[in-house]
C-alpha cells in the first residue's frame, strides 16, 4: 500500500517537473526571446528599450514556443572585395561589420536565423562598400578619409538593415591593399626610390669629401704663403740689421772704410774664378805699386803719387 | 528525451546537455558533470524504490546518500580561480559578481555562473605567429603583416596587443567574440594609422607614435562596442620594408656609411696635408730666421774685424794704409799674369816683358 503511494508520489513529482519544464523558460542577460504562439511572434522579451528584462517567464506548453536571439554585438566578416576607386585605381578591400539585433521580431520574420542573415547582409555590405569607395579616390581610401568612408558605409548599410531588425554598430575596413599584380609595381618603385636615395647619399658624400679636400688645399696654400711672407720679412730684418751694423761701424771713418773695403774687393775680385787661367793685367809702372820700381835709391818720389 | 527539441530550436552556441541549456559562452566548467550526477541519481531512485527492502537496498540507500551529498556540494558551491572573476545570474538576470575563492550559489537552473579571467593579461599577436615559447617574433603572416603606407609603399608590420578584462559583466554579455574583435579591430586600426603615415618614419623613429595612436584608437573602438576590455599596450615587434626590397633599403644604409667614410677619408687627407704644410711653414720660418741670424752674425763679424783694423789704423793712419795697400797688391798681383807698359818710354809700346811669349801663350790658350 505504502509502496504504491510512494510510486504515485514519485510519478506525480515527475509529472510536475515535466510540466514546470514545459511551461517556463529563462531569458539570460545576453539573450532576447520571441514567444511564438502557433508560430506567430507575439511577445518579445529583453529587447533593447523593451519593458521585459531578463528573467524567468511562463508560456503555454505546446501552444507556445520560444526563439532566442543574441543580444550582444555580433561579428560579420565580408570576404575581400576588389573595388575600383574614382581614379580607376583598384584596391582589395577587406571589411568587417559589428551589428546587433535590435528588433528580434522583425529579425525573426525577415531572416529567421544567422545563415539567412548572412545571405541578406552580404549583398548589402558589398553594395555599400562598392558604392562608397567607388566614389572615393585611392588616396582618400588609404590615407585621408578612411574614418569618414567607414562611417558612410555603416550609415548606408544601416538604412537597409533596419528592415531586417538589426543595427550595424560599426563597419571597419580591415585591409585596403593593392591587388597582387600591382604590388610588383610598388616594389619596383620602392626599390628605384631607394637606389636613387643611395646614389644621392653617396654623391653628397663625394661632394663633401671634395669640399673638405679643396678647403685643405686652400689652407695649405695659405699656410705656405704666410710662411713665405713671414720668412721674407725675417730675412729683411736680417738684412736691415746687417746694414745697420755695417753702417754703424763703417760710418766711423768712411774714407778708411772705402779704402779698406776696396782692398778686400780687389783681392777677391781680381782672383780668377777658373784656377787654370790666370788673371792677366796690363799695368802702368807709374802706379803707386811701382813707386820704387825705377827708384833704387829709395828716396821718396816727388810728383808720382797714386 | 523528446522535449529537448521543444524550446532549444532557436538557441545558438548552447553549452550542451540539460533541458535548461546554457548560455552561448563562458559557461561554468562544472555544470555538465552536475547534470549528469543529478540524472544518474534520479535514475537510481526509480530503480531502487520499487524494488525496495533488504540489506542490499540499505547499502544502495547509503550510497545514494553519499552521492546526494557530493551532488549537493557541486550544486551549491563553486570555485573561482585566482585569476578570475565570476558573474552569478539568477534566472538569467545579473545578480552579483564575485572574486576568486569558494562561493555559494543556488543550483541551476535558478542560478548560473559565468567566469571571466579578469586578472590574466591576454596577448594578441598580429602579423606573425607566436612562437611556442611565446617569446620573440615568430613566422611572418604576410596576409596580416603587409600594409599600405600613405605614400603608397608597402611595409611589413608585426605587433602585439596586450589587454585585460576591465569589466567582466560587459566582457561576458556585450560582445560575441571579444578575442577576435580585439584582433580584427587592432588590425584595422593599425592599417588606418599606417595608411596615414609615410614609409620612412614608420620604419624608423615614428614607431612609438604609431603604437600610441593605435592604442588610443583601439581603445576608443572597443569602448564604443562596450567590450569591457582595457588595452594595456600595443607594441610593434617589427616594422620594416618587405623582404623583396630590403636589399635596396640596406643599400641606403650602406650609402650612408659610405658617405661618412668619404668624409672621414677627406678629413684624413685634410689633416695630413695641412700638417705637412704647417711643417713646411715652420721650416721656411726657421730657414729665414737662420738667414737673419747668419746675416747679423756675419755683419757683426765683419764689422768687428774692420773695427779692430780701424783701431790700429787710427794709431798710424798713413803707414797702415800704405801697408794694407801693398800687402793687398802683393797678393792680388802675385797670382796674376802681368804685362807692364810704360806709356812714357819712347814712342809706341815698349814691352818690358816678352810679348812674343805672350802671343804664343795666347795661341796655345786658344
Amino acid at each position: 500500500m505504502g509502496k504504491i503511494l510512494a510510486a504515485v508520489l514519485v510519478v506525480l513529482v515527475g509529472l510536475a517537473a515535466v510540466a514546470a519544464y514545459l511551461s517556463t523558460f529563462i531569458v539570460h542577460v545576453n539573450e532576447q526571446a520571441v514567444v511564438l504562439t502557433f508560430s506567430n511572434p507575439e511577445r518579445v522579451i529583453n529587447e533593447p528599450n523593451g519593458t521585459d528584462g531578463p528573467g524567468l517567464y511562463f508560456k503555454v506548453p505546446l501552444a507556445q514556443t520560444v526563439e532566442f536571439f543574441d543580444k550582444r554585438i555580433l561579428d560579420y566578416d565580408l570576404p575581400t572585395l576588389e573595388v575600383t576607386g574614382q581614379d580607376q585605381k583598384r584596391l582589395m578591400i577587406d571589411t568587417f561589420a559589428r551589428y546587433r539585433i535590435t528588433n528580434p521580431k522583425l529579425y525573426y520574420q525577415a531572416v529567421r536565423n544567422e545563415r539567412g542573415l548572412r545571405d541578406r547582409l552580404k549583398p548589402m555590405m558589398e553594395a555599400a562598400v562598392r558604392g562608397v569607395l567607388g566614389s572615393a579616390k585611392f588616396q582618400e581610401i588609404v590615407k585621408e578619409k578612411r574614418e569618414v568612408l567607414m562611417k558612410d558605409i555603416a550609415k548606408q548599410v544601416n538604412e537597409e538593415s533596419k528592415a531586417l531588425g538589426l543595427e550595424v554598430v560599426d563597419v571597419r575596413i580591415k585591409r585596403a591593399d593593392l591587388p597582387e599584380q600591382n604590388q610588383k609595381n610598388v616594389y619596383d618603385r620602392m626599390r628605384a626610390d631607394r637606389q636613387k636615395q643611395a646614389a644621392e647619399t653617396r654623391a653628397e658624400g663625394t661632394a663633401l669629401a671634395n669640399k673638405i679636400k679643396a678647403d685643405a688645399d686652400r689652407q695649405v696654400t695659405i699656410i705656405k704663403a704666410d710662411a713665405m711672407r713671414d720668412g721674407e720679412r725675417i730675412r729683411g730684418e736680417g738684412d736691415a740689421e746687417r746694414n745697420r751694423i755695417f753702417a754703424e761701424a763703417f760710418g766711423k771713418d768712411p774714407d778708411f772704410f772705402a779704402f779698406y773695403r776696396s782692398m778686400q774687393a780687389y783681392e777677391v775680385g781680381m782672383k780668377s774664378s777658373d784656377k787654370s787661367v790666370e788673371t792677366r793685367m796690363l799695368l802702368s809702372p807709374d802706379s803707386e805699386f811701382f813707386k820704387y820700381f825705377n827708384n833704387p835709391t829709395g828716396a821718396p818720389p816727388g810728383p808720382a803719387k797714386k | 528525451m523528446p522535449w529537448n527539441n521543444q524550446s532549444g530550436g532557436g538557441r545558438r552556441g548552447g553549452g550542451g546537455g540539460g533541458p535548461w541549456g546554457q548560455g552561448p559562452s563562458g559557461g561554468p566548467h562544472q555544470q555538465p558533470d552536475l547534470e549528469e550526477l543529478l540524472k544518474r541519481s534520479q535514475d537510481r531512485l526509480k530503480q531502487v524504490i520499487p524494488g525496495g527492502g533488504g540489506p542490499p537496498g540499505l547499502l544502495i540507500f547509503f550510497l545514494m546518500l553519499a552521492g546526494a551529498v557530493v551532488a549537493a556540494w557541486f550544486a551549491f558551491f563553486f570555485v573561482v580561480g585566482a585569476d578570475e572573476n565570476a558573474v552569478v545570474l539568477r534566472f538569467g538576470k545579473f545578480d552579483r559578481q564575485v572574486d576568486s575563492g569558494l562561493h555559494f550559489r543556488l543550483p541551476p537552473p535558478i542560478e548560473e555562473v559565468r567566469v571571466a579571467p579578469v586578472r590574466t593579461e591576454h596577448v594578441t599577436n598580429i602579423g606573425f605567429e607566436s612562437t611556442v615559447a611565446g617569446r620573440g617574433v615568430g613566422r611572418d603572416l604576410p596576409s596580416e603583416s603587409l600594409m599600405l603606407s600613405g605614400d603608397e609603399n608597402i611595409v611589413v608590420v608585426g605587433f602585439t596587443v596586450r589587454w585585460r578584462i576591465r569589466n567582466a559583466k560587459e566582457y561576458l554579455f556585450n560582445i560575441q567574440n571579444p578575442k577576435d574583435t580585439v584582433k580584427e579591430v587592432a588590425e584595422s586600426v593599425m592599417r588606418e594609422v599606417v595608411g596615414e603615415s609615410d614609409l620612412t618614419p614608420l620604419i624608423t623613429e615614428a614607431r612609438g607614435k604609431t603604437e600610441v595612436a593605435v592604442k588610443r584608437l583601439l581603445q576608443d573602438v572597443l569602448d564604443y562596442y562596450g567590450a569591457g576590455i582595457d588595452i594595456q599596450a600595443v607594441s610593434i615587434q617589427k616594422s620594416e620594408p618587405p623582404a623583396l626590397v630590403i636589399d635596396a633599403f640596406r643599400d641606403v644604409q650602406a650609402a650612408q656609411a659610405d658617405k661618412e667614410k668619404y668624409q672621414n677619408e677627406a678629413s684624413g687627407y685634410a689633416s695630413k696635408v695641412v700638417n705637412e704644410a704647417k711643417g713646411d711653414a715652420d721650416r721656411i720660418l726657421l730657414t729665414a730666421k737662420g738667414y737673419r741670424e747668419q746675416a747679423i752674425a756675419e755683419a757683426t763679424g765683419q764689422t768687428a774685424r774692420f773695427l779692430k783694423v780701424y783701431e790700429e789704423y787710427k794709431k798710424a793712419p798713413e803707414v797702415t794704409r800704405k801697408r794694407l795697400y801693398l800687402e793687398t797688391m802683393e797678393r792680388v798681383l802675385g797670382g796674376a799674369d802681368k804685362i807692364i807698359l810704360d806709356g812714357k818710354a819712347g814712342q809706341g809700346v815698349v814691352p818690358y816683358l816678352p810679348l812674343d811669349q805672350l802671343q804664343k801663350r795666347k795661341e796655345g790658350g786658344n
